[in-house]
């Protein structure tokens, strides 16, 4: 398509795409740089302040907690997602129309287009109200999972739905023809070619988790400092020190090491198409 | 012919009053009864949406039918979910495992019914020999050809020797070439096995090919079953005249003893004339003579000007213009092409003798 444009169309139209990706990644850019600023008193590039942020135990624990709450929220919220996704495609295949074959993607989309902060406001007042009936349920690590893992599942399910959605509804069929029942189904067919959405799915969970600031900040308690919540309170006690930096710098590595893990995992399976057709 | 302990041969199919109305109204099968007998190739033909498929996939156990019963080898089974169905499909789409190989999509219906892994292993690799596609046994279906493809599929159901095996247009996807090669060799591995093959097509030349038995559906109902000859020769309907082979049809309104008036002039058939109102001959039924040539003493001569000639390599459809004005169509084979062919605004005389001429009612 570009190649039938112009060259001085083509020109400008990438002279124009320049400022885009100066915004986009500059600022990331300029932060990995400013980490290696110089320790005080010293004078070049140094490691210093990776190595001051190590020496913090409140940082240490913060990252260990953001990890731990990404990890296991992402299992639930991949798990539950999956099922999701899976439960919504059954549902869509079964010949709906009008309002009801717009049912799977409201139920998906709704939460993905929520502000987050809605959605944080609304868990502070659910959870409160349910730990005043229950008693349970206190503003903590617990409470910011559960968060997490309703805004994970939408994003796994969309993910699922979708690669579910491109596969041949006679392969579910096949299955039931040749003997297999509705969880042999499920495990000898469903969850074999829909195995790269389910890791995509969890990697992507993985990600949103680790970097969620609005909604952990209003589900979070006493002791569930997570790194985005320590980060900002940091840079709200005392501006964006140099050590801030080098934190965000490990978080950047952290999203794009995950990103490109999932990029390689869908690429290896993906290189095959399905057959869907005929030919 | 095999068969089950109640008597029923094992393979036999019977469906008594099936019914299957889609939402919104749409009968897709309407009120069927048909027998499809163990051991047959039997074909369900018709347009498309006209029900043959939804008829298939009752069968199958995809679809549930609304009212009726199906009996497969004795047994009721309108109720039984596929799985517990001793009968495989054959799918347009082939519907192969993506994640698997060729030899694991064959295991799949084995290993689901937990046959023993030394029994599947010979099971599968005496089916991939048969098929002739034990050379790619290991590959995945993406990296198959279409009529690859199409074998795998097949040997996935046949591995399992169900009592029935059930085809949705499984070759037309394919090109014309390996196609009448396949119409062949499913042919043959039908007889050989011996098991019941259903088989659903729009294609007519594929129905005519392939079946013993056929039946011509429209509009979710039967409108003939019968062996494949009589179908051909003996349509009882305008409809089935018209999607099976070519024809040539006249309504008439009256007729004399064994004479009918129809829009080409009298037409004297073989049969006294009952209540049928309409007469057909097939184009290859008719015979062309040069204008010199014609027997001057024979009924149902009709001269004409070719006004189109449609070679086909063994054959030529000409479509003639008649005295009155009508168009009649004929085939010539060309066997004798070079002392004995007409081009357009070349005359001929036509002779529809009356044992070719069929009645129909209606």
């Amino acid at each position: 398509m570009s190649s039938r444009l112009a060259p001085p169309i083509r020109r400008a139209l990438l002279l124009s795409s320049l400022p885009v990706y100066v915004l986009l990644y500059a600022p990331l850019v300029l932060i990995a740089i400013f980490s290696f600023a110089p320790a005080p008193g010293g004078q070049g590039a140094s490691l210093h302040w990776y190595h001051a942020l190590l020496q913090e135990p409140d940082v240490l624990a913060a990252f260990r907690r953001s990890l731990i709450l990404a990890l296991v929220s992402s299992m639930f919220g991949t798990s539950l997602g999956t099922l999701m996704g899976f439960g919504l495609s059954r549902f869509r295949t079964a010949k709906r129309s009008g309002f009801a074959a717009a049912i799977p993607s409201l139920i998906i989309y709704t939460p993905i287009i929520m502000p987050s902060l809605v959605f944080g406001i609304a868990d502070l007042i659910f959870f409160n109200l349910l730990h005043k009936a229950t008693g349970l349920f206190a503003a903590g690590l617990l409470t910011m999972g559960i968060a997490h893992v309703t805004f994970q599942a939408p994003y796994v399910a969309l993910v699922v739905f979708a690669r579910m959605s491109g596969l041949d509804p006679n392969l579910f069929e096949a299955s039931h023809d040749l003997y297999a029942n509705g969880w042999q189904s499920f495990f000898h067919l469903t969850v074999p070619v829909i195995r790269p959405a389910i890791i995509g799915g969890f990697l992507l969970a993985f990600t949103l988790s680790i970097d969620d600031f609005t909604i952990s900040y209003f589900t979070a308690g006493p002791g569930s400092t997570t790194l985005p919540i320590y980060i900002y309170s940091a840079v709200a006690r005392k501006g964006v020190a140099p050590d801030i930096n080098a934190l965000a710098s490990l978080m950047i590595a952290t999203v794009i090491g995950t990103g490109l893990l999932q990029y390689l995992f869908s690429r290896q399976k993906e290189r095959r198409p399905l057959p869907r057709t005929g030919d | 012919m095999r068969s089950s302990p109640d008597g029923a041969s094992r393979g036999e199919i019977a469906l008594d009053a099936i019914s299957r109305v889609f939402g919104g109204g749409v009968i897709a099968v309407d009120q069927i009864d048909l027998n499809i007998r163990a051991g047959e190739f039997f074909t369900l033909l018709g347009p498309s949406g006209c029900g043959k498929t939804t008829l298939l996939r009752m069968i199958a156990g995809f679809e549930t039918p609304d009212a009726g019963r199906i009996v497969i080898s004795g047994r009721e089974m309108q109720n039984v979910p596929a799985h517990l169905r001793a009968v495989n499909t054959v799918f347009q789409s082939y519907a192969l495992f993506p994640h698997l190989s060729v030899a694991e999509n064959i295991e799949f219906g084995l290993r689901m019914r937990r046959i023993a892994s030394p029994d599947r292993k010979k099971r599968v690799d005496q089916i991939m020999a048969l098929l002739q596609i034990d050379a790619f046994a290991r590959r995945n279906p993406a990296q198959l050809s279409g009529g690859q493809r199409q074998r795998v599929a097949l040997a996935r159901a046949l591995v399992n020797e169900p009592d029935v095996v059930l085809l949705d247009e499984p070759l037309s996807a394919l090109d014309a070439k390996l196609r009448a090669e396949l119409q062949v060799e499913l042919m043959r591995m039908q007889k050989r096995l011996g098991m019941t093959f259903v088989f659903v097509t729009h294609d007519q030349h594929e129905a005519l090919v392939m079946s013993d038995r056929m039946a011509v559906m429209e509009r979710g109902r039967l409108l003939q079953v019968g062996p494949v000859l009589d179908v051909y020769e003996q349509p009882r309907s305008v409809f089935v005249a018209e999607f099976l082979g070519q024809s040539n049809i006249w309504k008439f309104a009256s007729h004399t003893g064994n004479v009918a008036q129809t829009p080409i002039g009298d037409l004297v058939v073989a049969t006294p004339i009952g209540t049928q109102r309409t007469a057909m001959i097939r184009p290859e039924k008719i015979w062309l003579y040069p204008e010199a040539e014609a027997p001057g003493d024979r009924p149902n001569l009709f001269p004409g000007t070719v006004r189109e000639a449609i070679y086909q390599g063994a054959a030529t459809h000409y479509h003639v213009e008649l005295v009155g004005g009508a168009m009649i169509l004929a085939l010539d084979t060309n066997n004798q092409a070079a002392e004995r062919s007409w081009g357009p605004g070349e005359k001929l005389v036509l002779e529809l003798k009356p044992g070719n001429i069929m009645l129909i009612d209606g």
